[in-house]
């Protein structure tokens, strides 16, 4: 899959490939280094998951065996059928998730629309505002958050965690990037046509949106997925805890769970974050790039 | 038009204005509730004896004194500030590395492959990866110490000491956010007009000239960008190190971040926790303030 980030790179490759000198030794030193990093960043992720597939009994066998040996799939089944609620840890997490999710895809598709395409009074004002939020470390605002939160009676409550993260700055931003590099006409168009604003937004600019949605979408769905600060405040009982919480439970103070069971819990965990990698590297790696933020 | 009936009297000039209110008004609504009035309520709290079932009471700038002889907030800062230069330094360091080797002369695929495995730990939570590591650093059954047993190394107590404890986070930091660093590099390297190392070759520039001639003053501002971003990141460090060390063994992980949750929601000490990450909160802005400053001068500077 070809990743153009821009234009200088496709001018290189023109260049490197039609010099087609022998390997010379600081490529094969190149080679050599790039293979020991991407070994030691595969070891601890191929421990996890042959350790996922060995009995218990196995699980710290030395000298360290890198591929499954064994088969143990029940491993993969004793989360569920251990004394936390896994299978609630798991809905829980793909509820928030998905209901953060929809919720930026909506409140940042519009804002970034209006700020891009709208023309009102204070525009410039109030996008720079926003924009001035993503300094606010969430350890500023979780006290406040928290006070309301307990006032509302939303300790505890899932809602708690969804509504903070229902609205994102730099989503607003990255939307913004993408509907400000649609094409004048697009829209002089609709005008003449006699399209509304709400009706060029619907049915003109989002469904040209895609690639911008998706790539919101997934970065926002991975950031929630990830997260820990926001649910290990709010909620507190088991039955309503999400996918990080619960298996730091089922580790259990300092590393006294299953090796195993963990290990197969944890790869369960990440296998939605490598499936949605494996599919949209494209846009992740991207979106990533140009805008500097932090995964 | 159908909606006419819902504004009925608008200029064109006011709908278009109406709607882009309407637009950006549930992102504001959640800006207002989420951010702006925490931010004005932390500032408040922060000067109160805040009880959460009592009565709290302004107390001045107690809690702000506090923090100057308050020797455990001192440390984590120290804890927070060690993590700070040493993560950055070897996650921009050898990502940048990375990036470079990834620029050479690569076939496409490889390429791409290696920078997908550089990448991936980047996606994994942060909690998924200490709870990885957990049982990857333990002294006697770990893996780590074996193969350091190999090299004739002393399994060494990785979590259960004061002084290993914090270069195990820092490892497994560099581990999981070193490919986010090579990332961004490989995009400011790959934007480097091929013009520029053309000349210099016909010059007859060697590698090395044009590694600290060319391609080092060209990336600076990439540089300059993720230095700040990571350290940015790097001062809230919280998720790895709850579940990796809890902040011990005694303090000697304790972070700036984890020591705000314990004053905050174990201690329920919410006003002097408010002032504590006032203090974050400071030293953030001016990093960040500097950042739009500096990076605003180099845009400048390129054209």
């Amino acid at each position: 899959m070809a990743i153009q980030i821009d234009i200088g790179k496709t001018k290189r490759q023109k260049i490197s490939s039609h010099s087609k000198k022998p390997l010379k030794r600081g490529d094969i030193l190149s080679y050599i280094i790039l293979t020991i990093a991407a070994i030691l960043v595969l070891m601890p992720l191929l421990w996890m998951f042959s350790t996922s597939l060995r009995p218990t009994s196995e699980s710290f066998s030395l000298p360290p065996q890198w591929l499954p040996t064994q088969f143990r799939v029940e491993n993969y089944l004793a989360p569920f059928e251990s004394n936390v609620p896994f299978q609630s840890f798991f809905f829980n997490s793909l509820k928030i998730t998905l209901a953060v999710t929809i919720g930026q895809l909506i409140t940042c598709s519009t804002a970034g629309y209006a700020f891009a395409r709208l023309r009102f009074p204070g525009r410039n004002f109030l996008f720079i505002l926003l924009l001035a939020s993503l300094m606010v470390p969430s350890q500023v605002t979780i006290i406040p958050i928290f006070l309301t939160m307990r006032s509302l009676g939303l300790i505890d409550n899932h809602l708690a965690v969804i509504l903070p993260g229902l609205v994102s700055a730099f989503g607003v931003f990255l939307m913004r990037q993408f509907f400000k590099q649609m094409p004048e006409e697009l829209f002089d168009a609709a005008k003449v046509d006699g399209a509304g604003y709400i009706r060029t937004f619907l049915q003109i600019a989002l469904p040209l949106a895609g690639p911008a949605l998706a790539t919101l979408g997934i970065i926002t769905f991975n950031a929630i997925w990830n997260s820990y600060f926001l649910p290990l405040i709010f909620l507190n009982s088991w039955d309503n805890m999400t996918l990080p919480q619960g298996i730091a439970l089922l580790t259990g103070y300092m590393g006294s769970g299953n090796p195993s069971v963990v290990m197969a819990a944890v790869t369960m965990a990440i296998l939605p974050v490598l499936l949605v990698f494996i599919i949209a590297q494209r846009w992740i790696i991207e979106a990533l790039t140009r805008s500097g933020l932090k995964g | 038009m159908p909606k006419s009936g819902l504004l009925p009297e608008l200029t064109p000039k006011r709908r278009e204005a109406m709607i882009g209110y309407l637009f950006i008004l549930p992102t504001y609504i959640g800006f207002a509730v989420f951010i702006l009035w925490p931010i004005i309520e932390a500032t408040r709290i922060s000067f109160m004896e805040f009880s959460i079932i009592g009565k709290s009471e302004y107390i001045g700038l107690e809690n702000y004194a506090k923090i100057l002889t308050d020797m455990r907030l001192r440390t984590s800062y120290l804890n927070t500030i060690v993590f700070t230069v040493f993560a950055v330094s070897f996650n921009a360091g050898i990502g940048l590395i990375l990036a470079v080797l990834l620029n050479r002369r690569l076939p496409f695929l490889i390429r791409n492959l290696y920078r997908s495995i550089f990448f991936f730990p980047v996606l994994i939570a942060h909690t998924y990866i200490a709870v990885i590591w957990r049982f990857l650093y333990q002294q006697d059954t770990g893996v780590i110490n074996y193969y350091l047993g190999l090299l004739g190394i002393d399994a060494i107590p990785w979590l259960s000491s004061a002084a290993w404890a914090m270069p195990a986070i820092i490892i497994m930091d560099v581990w999981k956010n070193t490919g986010f660093a090579m990332l961004v590099f490989l995009a400011g390297l790959q934007s480097i007009p091929a013009t520029y190392y053309e000349a210099a070759q016909l010059d007859g520039a060697n590698e090395r000239q044009i590694f600290f001639k060319i391609t080092i003053p060209m990336l600076s501002p990439t540089i300059f960008f993720i230095l700040v971003i990571f350290m940015i990141g790097a001062l809230q460090v919280f998720d790895s190190i709850i579940v990796l060390t809890a902040g011990g063994p005694g303090d000697a992980t304790r972070s700036v971040v984890l020591y705000i949750y314990e004053q905050a929601f174990q201690k329920f000490d919410m006003g002097y926790a408010s002032a504590v990450s006032m203090t974050l909160f400071a030293i953030i802005l001016i990093l960040t303030s500097l950042q739009f400053y500096i990076s605003q001068r180099w845009v400048y500077y390129d054209e």
